[in-house]
Parts: C-alpha cells; structure tokens; sequence
C-alpha cells in the first residue's frame, strides 16, 4: 500500500507540475495504468460498437447491395451518413445506420418511429459482402418493414448495447444519450469514474474491486455477463453448434476445468486489455502449465487420486506433441449461418467423426 | 420297506391336498356366485391350508378390499407381494387399503412400486389420482401439483378431481372428504390450476378472479395467483405473494417463492431475508432449501451453501436448477469433479426435456 501511494503520489505531482500548478492533461486511466489503458481502445472489445461516421467499413465498402428474394438491401455511404434501404420495388424505407456492432461481421442498429431495429442483413469478412442475419435465417419477411430488420424489445435492446457499449445502461434501461461506443474501462471495472475522480482530488479510497483476484469460476461468470455463462446457455437451451460462441460455457464443460486453479481461467489465456492473440502457439505455454512433466496437480486430479501416494498423482501430457495444442484440443467451429468460425472452447481430445458435444 | 413309506407319504400329502383343492374350488364358486362372505371365509381356510397359494391371497385380499375391510384386506394383498413382488396389482389394491386405513406414506411407496409395473389403464388413473390425493396430504404439495398434470394431459375433467387438485394447488394437507363441508374454495383453486396447466389463461384469469373475490383472506389464494402471474406479470406476481405472507406469515413457500423471483432478478440483498425465513419455516420443501442455499452461494458462504442445496437436491432431483447451484458451488469450492458431475447432469436432464417436450 505504501509503494502504490507512493507511485500515485508521484504521478500525481507530475501531473499537477511543479508548484501546484494546473494539471498539464486531464487524468485518464491511462495516466496511471498505461500498460492496460493504453493499448485497450485498439482492441475489438473496445470497438464492439462503431459509430458509421469512423467505422472503417464503409470507408472500405462505400456500397454494399443484395437481393433476398423479393427485397433488394442497399447499405450506402454518403459524406459521413450511412444509409440502410430496402425496396421490394414499389416502395422503399430509407433509414440512416445509427451503430454498427461489431468488427469484422457487422449488424446494423437502425431507428424508426423511436423503435430500434436489428438489421435483416449484415456484413461478413469472410464472403465480403451482405448475408442474412445470423439468427434470420428462418425468417420469411411478409412486409417491408419485417424485411427491413427485426423490432427489437427494450429489454432485448438494453442487452445488446449493454454488452456492446459502455454507460448506455442504468437500471436495466437504456440511456443512449450516456451511452460510450464499444467496451471501455468502466464497463468492466465498476467504479473506475469514481476512482479517477477520487484520484484527481488526490483520494486513493475508491479502487474498483481487482478482478484479477477473481476465482476462475468467478471470472467465467464475470466475463459470462457478456459472453454468456454456463448458467445462461443452459437456461436458455441453446443448444448446438451455436453454443460455440458462448467460451465461458464452452469452457466449463471442460474436463480440466477447475473453478479455483488459477491456471485455467479467461485471464490466464486471454489479457482483455490487449487485442486477442490468433496465433495458436501462444498458447501452448497456457495448456503446458498444467499438462508437462512435473506441472503441479490440479484440484480435480488430486480429488480423482484421493489416498494415492503423491507420486502417483501426475497430471496427463499429451502424446502427441507439444505445441500447436489448440489446433486440436480447440478445434475451430463454423457458426451456423454466421460465416464464421470459433475456437471452441471445451479442451478436449478429439476424435475424428465424434458429434460436437453439448 | 421304502416303496411303502413312499406309498404312505403320497397318501398323506393327497388327503391335505383333497381339502385344500375343495376349499379352493369352493371358493371360487362362491366368488363367482358373488357370495362374498362365504368366499373370503373359504378363503381364508384355504390359505390357511396351503399358504403359498398367491391366487388365493389376492382373492381373498380384493374381496376384503370391495367389502370396505381396508385392514384385513391389506394384510392379506401383503402375502401376494411376498410371494411375487412383481405382482403389480397386489401392490396397487395393498396401496389402496393402506390409503383406506390412513397408513399414507406407506401407500404412497406402495402405488408406486405398482407404478414399476404394468397396468391397465383403469387401475392407472385411480393410482394418480391417489399418489397426487396422497402427496397432498403428506404436504409435498409441489409435487402433488406435478402429479395432477397426468389428467390435465388426457383432459379429464371432474368436480372431485377439480376439488382434490384445489387442496394441493392452496397447500392444504387434506383429503377432498375432509373438505366436504367447504369445497368451493378448493373446487375454484383446482379449476383455476387445470386452467393454468392447460395454457388456457383468458378462463384461468376469470377463475382466478372469482377465487379472490369469494376467498380473499383464505390462506394459499394470493400465493397461488402469484405463481400464475409470475412469468407475464412478475412485479404483480410478488405482490400476490407479498399479500400472501401477510395472511400466511410462516409460509415457507410464498417465503421461497418471493426469494426466488428476487434471486432472478439479481437482488441478493432484496431476496435473503426471504430465503432464510423460508428454510427457516419450511426445511423440508424443496424450494425452500434451494433458495436459501442460492443466497448463501451468491454471498459467498460456500461450503454451508452446499450443505442447503444437496438438501434441495435430494428432496427435488428433478430440478435442474439447483444442479446448475451446486455445480458451480462445487466449483468455488475445490470440487471440480462433483462439478463437472453436476454439469453432466443438467445437460443431461435438458437433453432429456427437449427429448420429451420438442
């Protein structure tokens, strides 16, 4: 406590500049935490949602058009307007883009008549161009406005830009008017405004809670909230390939998942301050730590040898190799519908012509 | 020498055989004569004769039970069990006599091993309707309610049935003959459930109104319109409850009920009083159990939340919720097997719904 205050006391009087002068830039998180805040607003999380005006899509796809069967979609970018039109060639429902969500796959949020709409048709990377919505494809639009997009419910609504964005929900209602594009500090890190107000009037009190000091199973859930618990998928039934989205649930189904072995958890992969790393050898370092020679046992491994001697209780390498792990204990698998394709999250050893587990 | 004492032997045995046979045959007779009392006399002589006749027994025992003699009846249908346990009707007629002489517990065990058996469809629809008049009189109301489902499935339709479904519906532990002198209360809460179980919720509603106007201050009525409003109307819904708990303050069930529908909602604080007055009051229900351990996981307290849930678990295996609660309180607690064993099962019990219910 005493080196943190000191260190906050330092910056502070960098910041403040000699002789208690006005401060030379605003205090933002990154002030203190560069190493997390720095590199976050690069990261897709932090662009979940994109405002049409920046979003790099249009700038690279400035006309995307498709025909679904009696309806022609039309998504257009003029100036720093982006325009969402359907016809089904006597009439036409001209709407403007309000939010983009997403990086790469790309659905439009759209407003008419103070109700909000899901866009009928979304852009993927992976055929570069329009498709149905993931999720649509059952859809059979029987009217104009049906094939413009989906009628969204507001509690549907504050769901989305709930996950998507930061600040937009209060109370379980949504408040565009405060709403932040895309998933910033204080989305996750509950009280972090407070924190840096505190800060600024030189108060260290108010530190948000340290999630790092999370449980795996704690984190799961905390990360869940957005990407979906164990919990969450069960009560909802989603069931299938789609489920591959949802890792914390996916996660969970594990074998080797352990709720208190800090060696297995969102973290202990991923840094979500950080861009996602895609490269599968990353990775190996993460799987080794509990599957080499010598890699102390899990709590699972111990229970399942409870009475052994301890020379007896050794954690499982692979056979086959060590490295490249992912690529076949994590195998890719293509969204239904979503022209996509997920690492799937329950690490297992897979055998050719086994079903997707559920 | 030998040839003789065999001779001599064969001789005895045919003349104890000589009288039973007639015995038997004489029963029979007076059976099919419909002369009842001299049919359970001969009866009785010629099981005394020859014990291991199973045929006699169950004679014997289902004329006791036509002739209102529920505790001769039954200790006769206990000897055809002994015989032959797989003896599905035996079990059901010993379970009926059981109920008859007030033995309820014991009658439920047995109409449920007549259940593991195959039955005709007659006899199976007076055993429902005894297990759920039985579960409602030993205060397993819940399960009494699951119980009346087999009727509102194959739409039949009574005004005892609707009087006996009333009781379990307003957790009365009573038989309908208990009732005979105030029936309406139970009679409108019954057709209100069938109505509910059917999905016919514009009826349900009008029943629902009539049962609040007539019986405003009867125990159970504001709680059972609460559980119907819970899923379209849930702020409704906990105020019916709320109303409950001041007619009824000890009710362990409005007490869960108002704690799980706070638990939903994520308001620990709100629900823990709640869960813990209703375990408090009502440790054997189910619910109760799983609400309080629910609370405890959600403040922290692990391992005594564990002891909660397998509680609710052992009384309730059918409810995948309190897997889903145990699973992860296995998991922060070290337990990853017992977690992951928990996990199993409610994928499976879910696969198994979807099977049942497409």
């Amino acid at each position: 406590m005493r080196i943190l205050s000191l260190t906050v006391g330092l910056i502070l009087a960098a910041q403040m500049g000699h002789g208690g002068q006005a401060p030379a830039a605003p205090l933002t998180c990154a002030t203190c935490h560069p190493a997390q805040a720095g590199p976050q607003p690069e990261t897709s999380m932090a662009r979940a949602i994109q405002l049409p005006a920046v979003d790099p899509l249009f700038r690279s796809h400035p006309r995307l058009d498709l025909k679904i069967g009696a309806y022609s979609y039309v998504i257009e970018r003029r100036a720093n307007e982006v325009t969402y039109s359907v016809t089904d060639g006597r009439d036409t429902l001209i709407l403007p883009v309000h939010y983009a969500f997403g990086v790469g796959s790309q659905t439009f949020v759209l407003e008419r008549e103070g109700r909000l709409y899901e866009s009928f048709v979304s852009f993927y990377p992976a055929i570069d161009g329009l498709d149905r919505t993931m999720g649509d494809q059952q859809l059979q639009p029987k009217t104009l406005l049906e094939a413009l997009g989906r009628d969204v419910t507001e509690t549907e609504s504050a769901a989305c830009f709930g996950c998507h964005s930061t600040g937009a929900v209060a109370g379980k209602r949504l408040n565009l008017s405060a709403m932040i594009p895309g998933v910033r500090c204080q989305h996750c890190h509950v009280g972090a405004l407070d924190h840096l107000a505190a800060i600024s009037r030189g108060k260290l009190e108010s530190v948000p809670p340290k999630l790092k000091q999370l449980s795996p199973e704690d984190l799961s859930n905390f990360c869940g909230q957005c990407h979906r618990t164990w919990e969450t998928v069960v009560r909802n039934k989603w069931q299938g390939e789609v489920d591959v989205r949802f890792q914390p649930y996916r996660l969970a189904n594990s074998r080797c998942f352990d709720g208190v072995d800090q060696r297995i958890s969102c973290i202990a992969c991923h840094d979500p301050h950080r861009e996602i790393v895609r490269e599968d050898k990353t990775y190996d370092a993460k799987c080794l730590a509990c599957h080499s020679a010598g890699a102390p046992p899990s709590a699972g491994m111990l229970a399942a040898h409870a009475g052994d001697p301890p020379s007896a209780v050794v954690m499982k390498t692979c056979p086959v190799s060590t490295s490249d792990c992912v690529t076949c204990h994590m195998p890719k698998v293509q969204l239904p519908g979503g022209h996509m394709f997920f690492k799937d999250h329950e690490i297992r050893v897979v055998r050719s012509g086994d079903p997707y587990p559920n | 020498m030998l040839i003789a004492s065999i001779v001599c032997l064969i001789g005895i045995a045919a003349q104890a055989a000589a009288p039973f046979q007639d015995l038997a045959a004489r029963a029979t007779a007076a059976r099919e004569a419909n002369d009842v009392p001299h049919a359970i006399e001969l009866y009785k002589q010629s099981v005394d004769l020859n014990p291991r006749w199973e045929e006699g027994w169950w004679y014997l025992g289902s004329l006791l039970y036509d002739s209102d003699q529920y505790a001769a009846g039954r200790d006769a249908l206990k000897h055809v069990v002994q015989i032959d346990a797989k003896a599905a009707p035996a079990w059901a007629l010993l379970g009926l006599c059981e109920f008859e002489t007030g033995e309820y517990s014991t009658s439920l065990d047995d109409i449920r091993r007549a259940f593991a058996q195959q039955l005709d469809p007659q006899m199976e629809s007076v055993l429902h309707y005894h297990e759920a008049l039985l579960l409602t009189r030993l205060g397993r109301f819940d399960e009494a309610v699951k119980a009346y489902t087999w009727f509102v499935s194959r739409g039949v339709k009574n005004p005892e049935l609707m009087v006996a479904f009333g009781l379990a519906a307003l957790r009365t532990p009573r038989l309908p003959k208990e009732v005979a002198g105030d029936p309406q209360r139970f009679a409108l809460a019954g057709q209100a459930a069938y109505l509910t179980m059917l999905r016919d919720y514009k009826d349900a509603n009008e029943t629902f109104d009539h049962l609040l106007q007539a019986f405003p201050r009867a125990h159970y009525v504001h709680y059972l319109y609460g559980c119907f409003l819970l899923a379209a109307k849930p702020d409704e819904a906990m105020a019916e409850l709320r109303r409950e708990l001041e007619i009824t303050p000890a009710s362990g069930a409005a007490n869960a009920m108002l704690a799980w529908v706070l638990l939903e909602r994520g308001d620990t604080d709100a629900a823990r009083p709640y869960a813990r007055a209703a375990a408090a009051q009502d440790p054997s229900l189910p619910l109760a159990q799983y609400v309080w351990g629910r609370s405890l996981l959600e403040d922290g307290k692990v391992n005594v939340s564990i002891e909660h849930l397998q509680l609710a678990e052992q009384r309730d295996p059918s409810n995948i919720e309190t897997h889903m609660s145990l699973a992860t309180a296995y998991s922060k607690s070290a337990r990853p097997l017992d977690a992951r064993r928990e996990r199993l099962q409610t994928l499976e019990m879910l696969r198994a719904n979807a099977h049942e219910n497409p």
